[in-house]
């Protein structure tokens, strides 16, 4: 009953507040966030603007970003929710292309336009950077130690055969900043050597985890060695004191993280005191804490900021390597998570056949070396880094149509359907590693 | 054990009535289970439904009761028609085959339950739940559960339960069925006397002739859904209407023959064997089988003749069975085989098998049953 | 006249509160089961291009390398799964009800508790102990040198689930166990059977329907469950196939609802081919007179023995919640045997932060158990003791839910009710909390529903029929003989559906709109994403397992006495 009767009264409240908005500013009622971020840094954000803002009751939803655009898109025809909080700038990117966001303008001052070479706001200000985050290695040392592994240091090194069966990484098209780490190194590298280079990092992938925090999970209790992460997850971990270390290799992008404004939110006014709290040098100071450990995208806040805090306007080297292009990677988003599950994903037993026995010929032809063994080892590389299509073809869309067509008319054609594409790209996948397989092992068996 | 029901306030305030039951049909799908059935059972009348399992005699029973319903006819208690009343509003006590006392309430709320759901005040049904169990002399065991009770306890619940509430009519469905041969003799002396002290109009359903001749004041003997004929146990035996009856109460020899005309009157004759005279009423040709009880049937030892109204049949003897007072001789006589009675006295000695003998039958008490 | 007068009167017999209560029934499966389900699958049957109905989407489920491959890892597993949860049953079940055995009650209920296994932490921990790198693994690798791959690949998924939910076969084993006469073994022992052979040729059988209904239900549980394969990063097969399709963004792709109506379907049979085996097997075994199986008194070497077995199984399906246990009280574990060091400072985060999940899971798992049980009697009394046209098919739909995923009805449940505004406060309907109930409610109304039609099929119909001839009404019958007599059954019902909607997350994660309303599996959830939330998400588990867990162990206490009270059995 008082349930009820508190929900009719925080209904009232709204209400109250919306028709009165438009003479005091003072916000109040009930705001609700919809966000992807762990307790740690939600709890301490409503507590330091709960403190602020008292007559504001702060409701968190937590869902993962997919869910949390699935439940936004599910909801928008009778929309409760007023922020969207989550880091990967692609699902804001969603929701921007859905119609589902609205303009703010935030009114702090002092916020640079860039932060290592990715723009903080959205240019049309639906949604607004709050935190930087860049993409690295994390690693459980004594893991490590057992099992006699060096510290890597650039997406390169986990390629090597002394990781093999050690590596985990999140699903990109199940997390939305593996995605990033994904894209990043695929604009990093150009579409065909980045693959390349994930696929080659894949074959040494000991699992691949359907949620993002499941990497962190599993390098922190030791399941696996290295996981490849976005830096709070390891910096967190390390705070609360697990033995874990974590690297940014160079080819990284320093992307923020978001907050956005839900159209037709119901407390507008609170929503946005909400975004310029955050923004403001208090709620900037909640990211320092060491069980959330995100970069201010204020440079003041650094001031505060202990001794070896990376500080990605300071240090240069961080994350300005790749001139990362949202346009290019919203335009191919479904299709690389999509190429990502049917070729790495699903074909990981094949993948890993295909890397072991090429790890395996190739310490035997660096003994004995043999041109044919080598020509054949090569072969059986690009068989496995062999790409059912091009940059082109993955940026067209016509194929990225076959993801994401949304009937508007009934003449609107789509030439394939999603899972005839998939069945083709795994079959191919599927083919060439068995292929590669066998041609590392015929290396192999000329390296004896 | 050897209790024998006082009567209590219990009888007061009870009157006996009728029940009447007026072309009641009844099927289960295509199955007709009950055929147009009549019976007129009269006030304070221990009653009985006799016959084989099968035979529709529960499903008659539980129609008064108002768990089945019936496609035609009615079903009138002391004058007022029932058929359209639920079961609760029917105020007639059944006594279940398996009792079905209520395994989670004490016996003390069994009894209550019925004059709680009646709304009597608080004090009247403690009186009269005490009244019922010191009925059955099991007011001591008041507060024990049902599974902590003997089966013939079991059963004096049951009967307490059903009283207490001073139904019209008794109903008990093989009440005696679960218990031991010699519970069972017992409680059925008690059931009788306990009927008459209430004056409680009974219908007895049972399997067993025996149970039914020895307590019950009428017979409906049933088969096959129908009525086959109804009576004092008496009747029922010496003049049964049809073969089925004849067969059901007591021990029948059948026989097989054709009535024809003799000098005098008509007679029923075997397979090219004596003709044995028949009363008036049977018409020569008539269609059916003579029946009399194996007490009729004489063994005659000494070779003289047979006496007056007595027909002479030869036979020999197949089998025999020793039952202490008599012993029960199977003989064939003319391919046909009947049963003999032969009192027993210590000493006497017992025919062999095959033994040819001579029989003489009571002509007067075979009965001509027509098909 | 008389016959006609009759037939008017046997048609106004037909009462009209069974039909209102079956037409009650009927509207709420159909509002909160029916309607949502077919909003989700409708899709699968939806041309994408032109919206027209089709067959399409199914030739290509079946062209599908990756899903035929996942169609067969889900079938792989489940049926091992049903293998391994018998092995872990057959003794518990067995050794409880067969013989004199000190703590069987305790047993029993120990052996109920893997069912509590609280999402993702239950996981966390299995790998802790059992992982590659887990204490099992670390300790052998150790001192042998060797390791066993318990939770690599399908492998993990069938531990973890057989342990999960051996319980179902246990219960339904052991309550088939406990209703055998004692004649039927006596008259084999006395034909010259005994031993194992007695137990193969007699005692089993006989239990055989309890063992079939437990064993489907695990075999349906493991083939529609999602938490557990996503969580050990097995992602071939079916479940997860769904919710991979289902949950990404942006993806307008039939596929996940194709393989949602392919997981409904193959329930659907598994139910029915278990339906089909049981036929004219329903042993009514207890006969007049006859007590339960006869407990016989074990030689002291076997009873070591047993106790050995007794223990080792309880060991291996509670090291789980062993796990657990020490995972809410360890300061860090990390690729080590057991935990750096233990601390208290989890549960005192815990009572500061999650009073709330607390109280409001308590609320929703007993309003929702509660809803299970009242419908669950309803339907199993509408079912067996009237003959309203179409009855069947109040059961029939309501163990449909059973084959329903979490998800798919949760993504029901928006569509259905989203665009639905509360009154007065004009709130989405779904964002309302009750709904959350109904969604709890209506997925482990299954359970309910058979504990509730077993418990009515042991209540003789004479019992009722006496009732009534007593005076009783109909609904006074119910309430002061039918629903007394089958409380033991009402109760184990009400406990299953608790226990389990305790600890639901997937249809949970869909509809929970706000923090203030959200039940524990969703503060785990909360707790779960964060390094630092890794004990004090144990010491919620940990809570959560607890109170479930006394509940459960005091129902069975009150059954117990309940029967004691009555005499062993009836």
């Amino acid at each position: 009953m008082s349930r009820t009767l508190h929900g009719v009264a925080a209904a009232l409240a709204v209400m109250l507040a919306s028709s009165t908005a438009a003479f005091a500013q003072d916000p109040s009622g009930k705001l609700v966030v919809v966000t992807s971020f762990p307790k740690d840094l939600t709890s301490a954000f409503q507590q330091a603007f709960q403190k602020a803002y008292p007559k504001v009751t702060l409701e968190v939803l937590n869902r993962n970003t997919n869910a949390g655009v699935k439940y936004l898109q599910e909801t928008a025809s009778n929309n409760g929710t007023d922020l969207f909080w989550a880091s990967a700038p692609d699902a804001f990117e969603v929701l921007k292309g859905a119609n589902l966001l609205q303009a703010y303008k935030p009114k702090v001052e002092g916020i640079p336009d860039k932060v290592g070479a990715y723009p903080i706001n959205d240019p049309e200000g639906m949604y607004a950077g709050f935190a930087a985050s860049g993409y690295g290695i994390m690693w459980n040392s004594r893991y490590m130690k057992a099992n006699d592994l060096p510290a890597p240091k650039e997406w390169s090194d986990l390629a090597k055969p002394v990781y093999y069966d050690h590596v985990a990484i999140s699903a990109p098209s199940r997390s939305g900043t593996t995605h990033l780490t994904i894209e990043t190194i695929l604009q990093g590298e150009g579409w065909e050597k980045g693959w390349r280079t994930n696929k080659e990092i894949a074959g040494n992938y000991r699992t691949i985890t359907e949620r993002s925090f499941g990497v962190p999970d599993g390098v922190n209790s030791g399941s696996f060695g290295v996981g490849i992460v976005i830096d709070f997850f390891a910096l967190s971990s390390q705070a609360s004191g697990f033995p874990v270390e974590f690297v940014y290799p160079t080819v990284t992008t320093i992307v923020p993280a978001n907050i956005g404004i839900v159209k037709n939110a119901p407390n507008k006014v609170a929503a946005e005191t909400f975004v310029d709290f955050i923004l403001s040098p208090e709620g900037q100071e909640v990211l320092l804490q060491p069980a959330i450990r995100r970069l201010p995208v204020n440079p003041a806040t650094y001031a505060k900021a202990p001794a070896d805090y990376p500080n990605p306007f300071k240090d240069t080297s961080l994350g300005s390597q790749v001139n990362f292009d949202v346009e290019v990677s919203q335009a191919r988003y479904n299709v690389v998570d999509a190429l990502f599950d049917q070729l790495i994903t699903f074909q990981l037993d094949g993948l890993k056949a295909a890397t072991r026995a090429i790890h395996q010929a190739d310490a035997a032809l660096a003994k004995k070396p043999n041109d044919k063994g080598k020509a054949l080892l090569a072969e059986a590389r690009d068989l496995v880094a062999a790409m059912p299509v091009t940059a082109q073809e993955a940026a067209d869309p016509q194929l990225a149509g076959a993801f994401t067509v949304e009937r508007k008319s009934a003449t609107d054609a789509v030439p394939e359907r999603q899972a005839q594409v998939e069945q083709k790209w795994a079959a191919f996948a599927k083919d060439n590693y068995a292929a590669a397989r066998k041609k590392a092992e015929e290396a192999l068996a000329l390296a004896r | 054990m050897n209790h024998q029901f006082s009567p209590t306030s219990l009888a007061a305030g009870m009157q006996s009535v009728g029940v009447r039951i007026d072309g009641v049909d009844l099927s289960y799908g295509s199955h007709r289970v009950l055929k147009d059935i009549h019976l007129d059972i009269k006030p304070g009348e221990f009653f009985a439904f006799l016959g084989p399992s099968g035979c529709g005699k529960t499903t008659l029973l539980r129609l008064i009761a108002g768990f089945n319903t019936a496609q035609r006819g009615a079903v009138t208690i002391g004058g007022r028609d029932i058929s359209g009343l639920p079961a609760h509003k029917r105020d007639v006590g059944m006594v279940f085959q398996s009792y079905a006392l209520w395994p989670h309430m004490t016996v003390r709320r069994n009894v209550a339950f019925g004059l709680e759901e009646r709304r009597v005040p608080r004090a009247e049904i403690e009186r009269r739940v005490d009244a019922a169990l010191d009925l059955v002399g099991l007011k001591h065991l008041a507060d024990r559960r049902p599974s902590q009770l003997s089966g013939g306890q079991q059963q004096r619940v049951a009967l307490a339960r059903t009283i207490v509430i001073k139904p019209k009519v008794l109903l008990l469905d093989e009440p005696l069925s679960n218990l031991d041969a010699k519970l069972r003799v017992q409680m059925r002396q008690e059931l009788l006397s306990l009927q008459r002290k209430l004056g409680l109009t009974t219908i007895f359903v049972t399997h067993d002739q025996e149970e039914a001749n020895t307590i019950c004041d009428r017979i409906a003997v049933m088969e096959d859904g129908i009525v086959q004929q109804v009576g004092t146990p008496q009747e029922l035996y010496d003049h049964p209407a049809n073969l089925f009856v004849a067969g059901f109460l007591g021990t029948a020899n059948v026989l097989e023959g054709q009535v024809r005309a003799v000098d005098g009157g008509t007679a029923f004759v075997m397979g090219g064997g004596v003709p044995i005279p028949l009363p008036h009423g049977v018409e020569p040709g008539a269609e059916g089988k003579l029946m009399f009880r194996p007490q009729n049937l004489f063994i005659r030892q000494d070779g003289g003749p047979p006496r007056a109204g007595h027909v002479r049949l030869m036979g020999v003897v197949r089998h025999r069975e020793f039952l202490g007072a008599s012993i029960r001789y199977a003989v064939d006589i003319g391919g046909q085989q009947v049963q003999v009675d032969a009192p027993h006295q210590a000493g006497d000695a017992l025919l062999p098998t095959d033994t040819p003998i001579t029989l003489d039958l009571a002509a007067d008490k075979a009965r001509f049953l027509r098909r | 006249m008389t016959s006609l007068a009759l037939t008017r009167e046997s048609i106004a017999r037909v009462r009209p509160g069974p039909a209102v209560a079956a037409v009650l029934i009927a509207l709420f499966l159909l509002l909160f089961l029916v309607v949502p389900v077919v909003q989700v699958i409708f899709v699968a049957f939806q041309d994408k291009t032109t919206g027209s109905f089709t067959l399409i989407n199914f030739a290509d489920f079946f062209r599908n390398d990756l899903f035929m491959r996942s169609f067969w890892n889900s079938f792989y597993v489940s049926a091992m799964s049903v293998v391994v949860a018998s092995a872990l049953a057959l003794p518990l079940a067995y050794l409880t009800t067969r013989f004199e055995f000190r703590g069987a009650v305790l047993i029993q209920s120990l052996g109920i508790i893997p069912l509590i296994m609280p999402p993702f932490i239950g996981a966390v921990a299995m790998q802790l102990l059992f992982g590659r790198n887990g204490t099992v693994n670390l300790l052998l690798r150790d001192h042998f040198g060797i390791s066993i791959p318990f939770m690599e690949g399908l492998n993990g998924v069938i531990f973890v689930q057989s342990i999960h939910y051996f319980p179902f076969i246990l219960i339904n084993l052991s309550a088939s166990l406990k209703n055998i006469d004692r004649a039927m073994e006596e008259s084999a022992q006395n034909l010259g059977c005994h031993g194992f052979r007695l137990f193969r040729r007699i005692v089993f059988p006989l239990a055989m329907p309890g063992y079939v209904a437990g064993a489907s239900l695990v075999f349906i549980k493991v083939f529609d469950d999602l938490g557990t394969p996503l969580l050990l990063n097995v992602n071939d097969m079916l479940a997860p196939q769904a919710y991979l399709r289902i949950s990404s963004i942006g993806i307008a792709d039939p596929m996940g609802y194709v393989i949602s109506v392919v997981l409904i379907v193959c329930s659907l049979l598994a139910l029915w081919v278990s339906a089909l085996a049981m036929k004219g097997k329903d042993y009514a075994t207890v006969q007049r007179g006859g007590g339960g199986l006869a407990r016989r008194r074990m030689k002291p070497l076997e009873l070591v023995a047993a106790y050995a077995v007794v223990l080792l199984i309880l060991v291996l399906v509670l090291a789980p919640h062993i796990g657990l246990t020490l995972l809410s009280f360890a300061t860090i574990w990390s690729f080590s045997p057991f935990p750096d060091a233990f601390t208290m400072k989890h549960y005192g985060t815990v009572f500061l932060e999650s009073g709330q999940y607390i109280t409001n899971t308590l609320l929703y798992a007993s309003l929702a158990a509660l809803l299970d049980v009242v419908i669950g009697t309803a339907i199993a009394y509408l079912v067996l003791r009237t003959k309203l046209p179409g009855r069947q098919w109040l059961d029939y739909v309501a163990m449909a839910a059973l084959a329903v995923p979490g998800v798919v009805l949760g993504i029901g449940y928006l569509r259905s009710f989203y665009d639905v505004p509360m009154p007065f406060t004009g709130q989405p309907l779904s964002g309302f909390w009750l709904i959350l109930v109904f969604a709890l409610a209506i997925r482990r109304l299954p359970y309910a529903l058979r504990a509730c039609t077993a418990a009515l099929q042991q209540v003789s119909n004479s019992l009722e029929e006496a009732a009534e001839n007593l005076g009783a009404t109909k609904l006074r019958t119910i309430s002061r003989v039918v629903v007394p007599l089958m409380s033991g059954g009402i109760l184990a019902g009400f406990v299953t559906s608790f226990a389990t909607a305790a600890v639901e997350l997937s249809a949970t994660i869909m509809l929970v709109h706000s923090q203030s309303d959200a039940p524990l599996a969703y503060g785990l959830y909360v707790y779960m994403q964060s390094a630092a939330g890794r004990g004090p998400g144990a010491a919620l588990g940990v809570f959560a397992v607890v109170i479930v867990g006394l509940g459960t162990y005091l129902s069975h206490v009150i059954i117990e006495r309940g029967r004691r009270e009555r005499g062993q059995d009836h």
